[in-house]
């Protein structure tokens, strides 16, 4: 699966979820129409989506996604059609939820992202693990071998469902885990 | 092979190992709450014939704008309520509820050895019980009801050695700030941290979950203090929790889970507490803290420095504040009311003040013991618990450039509202400075250790 799109430079460190989408706009209860909130946290955020409204994929610095768990933020995000987030490094939790919807978070080393953030358009291929930026080079990168899967075939609590049985087998043998 | 606390806790619910590194991970606890819970539920009741695993193994507690203030989370408080009561979940809702993460303690529903997964990060929390209990997305949360299991890749640990002993006004909070501090806002990212030494053994209950609190805010994936006496004797005679025998026998299981003498960790760090004096966060993320009095540094960043407006060098003490707010699943326990009430005490707050009990129960503990009108006496604000002012949703926003002395965990650009400034200190600190309108010391009104008189008694529900 290649994924080919202008790029959103986001020339900071440390994104956190409140950033992404403020807490005033978590009162719904479904995973559908959070792209209008997106970024509406940032200072100088909502000029940035408008200025690179089409923008597939974005770029950031270290640490993106920390904070809160919340979900919304991978949710407004994919509404808005970023298909990956390319940083140095990701919180934990954004980490999970990017692969549970889709988004690719990319993880490169840190001296690539100044090329990167000047790119007006990537292509990122899941499949091979690379990145060709629009001035010719590449730049590898691996995903997790099993929440690639997640992102090329969809389907977190599809992979649970199908372990349900496995679960009750492992219980069973083992009495109650806690004693 | 010997073994950390984590992996005796990791190692005994691994269902099956899974590729890169990642393990189906079995959760004996999950606890859901009104503002990440929906998504997950209605999927599985549209997707999976509305089946959970083990509706006995979930807690549900409305906290985060309960009662709700309009209607989009008055159907958010539905739904997580009508959801648990088709299932027959347990749940905690107005009247009874509080912080999800003060509620699940109180009411016995985490213990040592556990895996707990909730849909807010600061299910952290519970590792104060040697539990291993971490904050997932709602796909992940859905999927720990849906099949009892997370897929998890296995974190590095961190044995975090705190020695000494906390004095001189400094408190559970200063010891979280000082740790996040040391390692970094990112520092602790794929690591637990397990923390061991003398300084956590003689930590209450309410100050551990007050540390464990703000391991997520290191980066960690959690962190985890060794259950002890300490431990047990909270856990004994609860809510949930067996009785006589059967709960020694449990005790008898608990004295297992401390580490091995000889067990290995990816690193390790080692802090004294004894010098450590009250700190106060200058800027935009919780590893930005420095001790109360101190100087801002001078290598500061430049974008915090300006969101906050302030200098690297100057003194946080010359700032004037426009708000105070007590409370957060990090200090609204009964210590930290005794804490702020030790220091508001006959004394008046100067700028407008909010306190928020933990739960309805340290409420009503509160309450009988008169700390609601040395709150009220003083010119606060008291409230019902919920999550409150603490994520800028319902009551207690600031205003662009308000800026607030707070007890809570986060000071993020936007947190209580876009374009306010908060620090984040103890509750004594949030109280003094509530007194003197500007970030304040207690010592500075002559209290120089308000915890030292408290005494933590645990509140049961
Ligand atoms: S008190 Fe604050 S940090 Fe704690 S769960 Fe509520 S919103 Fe989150």
């Amino acid at each position: 699966m290649i994924i080919a799109g202008t790029v959103l430079p986001l020339d900071r460190a440390n994104v956190d979820t409140d950033q992404i989408i403020p807490a005033h706009n978590l009162t719904g209860i479904e995973k559908t129409g959070l792209g209008k909130h997106l970024f509406t946290g940032m200072t100088g955020g909502a000029e940035l989506l408008a200025r690179h409204s089409e923008a597939a994929i974005l770029v950031a610095r270290e640490n993106f996604g920390c904070g809160s768990s919340r979900e919304h933020a991978a949710w407004s995000l994919a509404d808005r059609g970023f298909r990956a987030v390319i940083a140095p490094s990701f919180a934990r939790i954004f980490y999970e939820n990017a692969y549970n919807n889709g988004i690719a978070p990319i993880v490169v080393d840190a001296t690539e992202i100044d090329a990167l953030l000047e790119s007006i358009f990537a292509s990122i291929d899941l499949e091979r693990e690379v990145i060709a930026r629009d001035d010719g080079g590449e730049v590898p990168f691996t995903l997790d071998p099993l929440r690639k899967q997640f992102l090329l075939s969809g389907g977190y609590m599809k992979f649970l469902a199908s372990k349900i049985e496995t679960v009750r087998a492992w219980e069973s043998a083992k009495g109650s885990p806690r004693a | 092979m010997p073994q950390s606390l984590f992996e005796k806790v990791w190692n005994a619910h691994v269902v099956e190992a899974l590729p890169g590194d990642n393990a189906l991970v079995f959760v004996d606890r999950v606890v859901a709450h009104e503002i990440t819970t929906p998504q997950g539920a209605l999927e599985i009741e549209r997707e999976y014939g509305d089946t959970l695993y083990d509706p006995g193994r979930i807690v549900a507690i409305n906290d985060h704008v309960s009662p709700a203030k309009d209607m989009e989370t008055a159907i958010q408080a539905k739904v997580l309520r009508d959801w648990a009561k088709r299932h027959k979940i347990a749940l905690f809702d107005i009247g009874q509820n509080g912080i999800c993460h003060v509620v699940t303690p109180e009411r016995g529903y985490v213990e040592p050895g556990m895996t707990l997964a909730c849909g807010d990060s600061h299910t952290c929390t519970l590792g104060a019980f040697g539990a291993f209990a971490l904050g997932v997305g709602s796909t992940a949360q859905g999927g720990a009801m849906l099949a009892q299991t997370l897929v998890l890749q296995r974190p590095k640990v961190m044995r975090v050695i705190v020695n000494g002993r906390l004095q001189g006004g400094a408190t559970a909070k200063d010891l979280a700030l000082h740790v996040i501090a040391t390692l970094g806002f990112k520092g602790g990212t794929g690591y637990v941290l397990e923390y061991a030494g003398s300084a956590i053994d003689a930590l209450s209950m309410d100050e551990r979950m007050t540390l464990c609190n703000m391991a997520i805010e290191a980066g960690a994936t959690t962190g985890m203090c060794p259950p002890d006496e300490t431990t047990f004797s909270y856990l004994r005679g609860r809510e949930n929790q067996p009785t006589g025998e059967d709960f020694e026998a449990k005790v008898a299981f608990w004295r297992t889970l401390r580490a091995d003498p000889d067990a290995t960790y990816d690193r390790e760090i080692t802090l004294d507490v004894d010098a450590l004096r009250p700190m106060v966060t200058w800027g935009t993320n919780p590893g930005e803290a420095i001790a109360l009095g101190a100087q801002i540094p001078a290598d500061a960043e430049a974008s915090s420095l300006k969101y906050m407006g302030v200098e690297a060098g100057s003194d946080l003490r010359e700032l004037e504040l426009d708000q105070a707010f007590i409370g957060s699943c990090t200090n609204s326990r009964l210590s930290d009311l005794r804490a702020a009430a030790e220091v508001l005490r006959g004394r008046t707050v100067t700028i407008p003040t909010i306190v928020t009990p933990g739960s309805q129960a340290v409420k009503r503990a509160a309450e009988r013991e008169g700390l609601h009108d040395i709150f009220q006496d003083a010119g606060c604000l008291w409230t019902h618990s919920s999550c409150g002012p603490c994520l800028g949703m319902s009551m207690g926003v600031l205003a662009p450039g308000g800026r607030c002395i707070s007890s809570t965990n986060r000071n993020f650009p936007g947190r209580m509202g876009t374009g306010g400034r908060v620090h984040l200190a103890s509750p004594a600190v949030v109280a003094a400075s509530a007194v003197l309108g500007r970030i304040a010391s207690p010592s500075e009104l002559g209290v120089v250790d308000a915890t030292a008189t408290v005494t933590a008694t645990e509140v049961r529900a």
